[in-house]
């Protein structure tokens, strides 16, 4: 079973190796003609062209590309030469802390979340997917506004102390993951709601809320292990999620991350930097499932005593 | 963005966006080095000056010879290495490296004169092998750095003594000295690992470098005038909003290039500083003289005449500019001086659209896109302005990515851009018969003659005033309507001063800045 989720995950990254290079194709504009634009002759320009290997065929270019990943060799940057995987590892500390708190404060929120709506007998889901429907720079211009130029307690804009890392002062991920986690939190205790909906009607739980357990202990002892798979499941999906919304959250705090290495390569068409650069978070994201569905399984497996039907289920699909 | 430099980029025409980031050509304000930050009282030593200037992570590179894509990256350069020449206040090269220049009879060999008292970080003195080397190594990077140096023939040149380096230039060249302004960063010969960043003889040298931050300490063993600053940090931060963000709360002293709107909010909220670099920026709308309407002059008259400048200036750039005369180079010394201002006058310019055959009005689509702030809207207002005489211009708003592959020198009538380019690279790029990029499509056979001799005479004041004679046609007759130049804006914390707000890369050498504690 292990190996072929292993197989499926190797699938993926390799099916998003095609999307991932399809999509840099799609750009309109390659490093040649705008470096170029305006300055050379159209000759000049294929020229140009041939010295970066762009004339060569779609699938030449996808097969040297996929054999250098293979070897761990990304390929140099177009327009400084350095290698693409100095670029990506220079910027990763920054995006991988980044989505680390976010993801972080997102688990806690969306629990927090689930209890308070749970104690308030569901009211709050409305607020809630209302909250998910917010865009991020919306959250950022008002957390900016209230949390620093209002209030004087984090950071308008995360420059980082000298070296790089953030932790060194880590009031400077404050406001970029709470901007990413605010919506996706929102969206995850939207999603995970009505399972905890579906988990309070079964007759275990509502059998114990009968024997007039505290409601805390009904929560943790009998709802939570049915909470536990799905939950692991809309984290994996939420890790993605804010991966993807690192390109915005970083630009507007200048935080030096991957997204913004992403943005800035595709302004000049640098297409090494830029497939590094989106291949990477897919890459993560892939694996961060396939984590959370061995977690999953290795939950079902230990087997806990409420989550008897939940243990039927993986017996009869393992 | 793309920063390529000079040259190469004057002899076969020029991405506007280049020449946006260079600014180097520009030339000419009528401020003085190091001087818009007023100056109460003495210089203060020591102290770290925090600097955000605009950073583009994917152009980064440690390497002062290539594209110099990172503003980030040029400011350190332009810490940590001499070069021969520096931009001076009035717009004519200063001495750096170079002590002294001059030239032969056909101003196609210079001979510079280095200064003998410079040493690299590790101790070892700057000699003309060293300058040499890394010329050539400009020269030969040409793909990456858009042939900075094309119009010298690195080849040709030799070093006669330890301090005397001789260039030969494939024409006659008058402004050589000028071409080598802040772009000639001189490291050690032989350096080829450019991996981490090699060591120079500027006035600061680097000690640490991450992905967003450079800290550079004073070179006490600078030749030059001690610098007041103890320490300087470069951060690169893309965003303009996040940059003047970063000086508003009092995270940094200084942001590099915001935008006007910034601007505007920051001197609302109280206690900052502008430094204003005159001469920046630029969206003129350019008209195709070999193509209807625009081959009749009386209609680029007339469009011109119904411009109100100063709606524009005060609408694109929020007042944070001037009104030009539809000329593109208004802060050149070569500039004429005399020269009537255009006004707005709509009786005349319906006159003159009626005896031009289009007394029913004109419908015409004006190409535009939102690469820098204000493009659009430049666009939208100077339409509404044209419909006040009868012609109905529909603006078209194209992608950036592609505005300057697809519409830029390729439509007929479109908002172009000049950031500080000057007059005579604007002519080698877009002004002569052979211009690879003649936007406006302007062939004039007594102009490029006229043109060519001026570049042959050695004395400025000589030179500038044939290129001044020859503006008077392009005024004239020309197909733009330059309607006004936005300021460079920078935005400091109260107590820094003695930043530079001169033209072109001017404002990369900050070495003089100090700050009050």
């Amino acid at each position: 079973m292990i190996v072929r989720r292993l197989t499926r995950t190797a699938l993926l990254v390799l099916a998003a190796t095609v999307v991932v290079f399809a999509a840099t194709e799609a750009l309109p504009g390659d490093a040649a003609s705008l470096r170029e634009a305006g300055r050379a002759s159209p000759e000049q320009v294929a020229q140009a062209r041939e010295q970066l290997g762009l004339d060569q065929p779609v699938v030449v270019r996808y097969l040297r590309w996929l054999s250098g990943l293979l070897q761990g060799d990304l390929g140099s940057s177009l327009s400084s030469g350095r290698p693409v995987s100095d670029l990506l590892g220079q910027r990763l500390p920054a995006t991988a802390s980044l989505v680390a708190v976010a993801l972080g404060t997102t688990a806690l929120l969306t629990v927090a979340g689930l209890i308070v709506t749970q104690l308030r007998r569901g009211r709050g889901g409305m607020l809630a997917a209302g909250l998910a429907a917010v865009p991020q720079a919306v959250y950022a211009a008002a957390l900016g506004a209230l949390l620093s130029a209002t209030l004087g307690w984090l950071p308008a804009v995360s420059l980082l102390p000298p070296g790089g890392n953030p932790w060194q002062d880590p009031r400077t991920l404050v406001l970029p993951a709470l901007t990413l986690a605010l919506p996706s939190a929102a969206y995850a205790s939207t999603l995970l709601r009505g399972v905890l909906t579906d988990t309070l009607r079964r007759p275990h739980v509502v059998d114990a809320y009968r024997r007039g357990l505290p409601p805390m202990l009904v929560l943790l002892r009998h709802v939570r292990p049915f909470l536990v798979v799905p939950a692991l499941q809309v984290l994996a999906l939420t890790a993605g999620w804010l991966a993807a919304g690192t390109a915005l959250v970083e630009t507007v705090y200048g935080l030096p991350g991957l997204g913004g290495l992403l943005v800035s390569a595709v302004a000049v068409r640098d297409i090494p930097v830029v497939q590094g650069a989106a291949l990477m978070p897919v890459v993560t994201v892939l694996l961060g499932m396939l984590l959370a569905d061995l977690a999953a399984a290795a939950v079902h497996r230990t087997g806990r005593p409420a989550t008897v039907r939940s243990a039927r289920t993986v017996e009869s699909s393992s | 963005m793309l920063t390529p430099v000079r040259s190469r980029l004057a002899r076969r025409g020029a991405l506007p966006l280049a020449i946006a980031a260079l600014l180097l050509a520009g030339c000419g304000t009528d401020t003085t080095t190091g001087g818009s930050t007023d100056e109460p009282g003495t210089p203060v030593d020591g102290g770290t000056l925090r600097y955000v200037v605009p950073g583009s992570p994917a152009t980064a590179s440690n390497d002062p010879h290539g594209g110099l894509g990172n503003e980030s990256d040029l400011m350190r350069f332009a810490l940590t290495y001499d070069v021969l020449t520096v931009p001076g206040a009035d717009g004519t090269p200063q001495p750096r490296l170079a002590q002294t220049w001059e030239a032969n009879q056909s101003l196609d060999r210079w001979t510079f004169h280095l200064r003998e008292d410079a040493t690299f970080t590790d101790g070892e003195p700057v000699l003309a092998k060293d300058v040499l080397y890394s010329l050539t190594r400009i020269a030969d990077k040409a793909a990456e750095n858009y042939g900075r140096l094309a119009d010298f023939d690195m080849a040709a040149a030799s070093a006669p003594d330890d301090h005397t380096v001789v260039l030969a230039t494939r024409a006659p060249m008058a402004e050589a000295p000028k071409a080598l302004e802040s772009i000639s960063f001189v490291v050690p010969e032989g350096s080829t690992d450019f991996a981490e960043p090699v060591g120079g003889s500027g006035p600061f040298r680097v000690t640490e470098t991450d992905a967003q931050t450079a800290v550079l300490l004073r070179n006490d063993d600078w030749w030059g005038e001690r610098p007041h600053l103890d320490r300087i940090e470069i951060r690169a931060v893309a965003d303009p909003q996040a940059r003047a963000a970063a000086v508003t709360s009092g995270q940094a002293d200084v942001a590099g290039s915001v935008s006007p709107a910034a601007v505007k909010a920051a001197e609302a909220g109280g206690d900052v500083q502008v430094v204003r670099r005159k001469g920046v920026t630029e969206y003129p709308i350019i008209m195709r003289l070999d193509s209807a309407p625009f081959d009749d002059p009386r209609v680029r008259e007339a469009f011109r005449l119904a411009t109100d400048r100063q709606a524009l200036v005060d609408t694109v750039f929020l007042g944070y500019g001037q009104i030009a005369n539809d000329l593109p180079t208004p802060y050149d010394p070569s500039y004429p001086q005399d020269l009537t201002q255009r006004t707005r006058d709509l009786d005349r310019a319906k006159e003159l659209l009626e005896e031009a055959g289009h007394a029913d009005g004109l419908k015409l689509t004006l190409h535009t896109t939102t690469s820098y702030p204000g493009m659009d809207t430049a666009a939208t207002l100077w339409a509404r302005q044209l419909a006040e005489v009868g012609v109905e211009v529909d603006v078209k708003v194209e992608p950036a990515d592609t505005y300057w592959t697809a519409i830029y020198a390729k439509k007929d009538f479109y908002v172009g851009y000049y950031g500080g380019i000057s007059f005579p690279d604007l002519v080698r790029v877009g002004l002569l018969a052979a211009s690879p990029t003649n936007e406006t499509a302007w062939r004039n056979a007594s102009f490029d003659a006229e043109f060519n001799a001026a570049m042959g005479i050695l004395d400025p004041a000589e030179r500038n005033s044939k290129l001044a004679r020859i503006q008077q046609d392009l005024w004239r007759d020309g197909g733009y309507v330059v309607w006004g130049v936005g300021d460079g804006l920078d935005l400091t914390s109260p107590g820094v001063h003695g930043l530079p707000d001169g033209p072109g890369f001017q404002r990369m050498f900050i070495e003089r800045a100090w700050k009050t504690r």
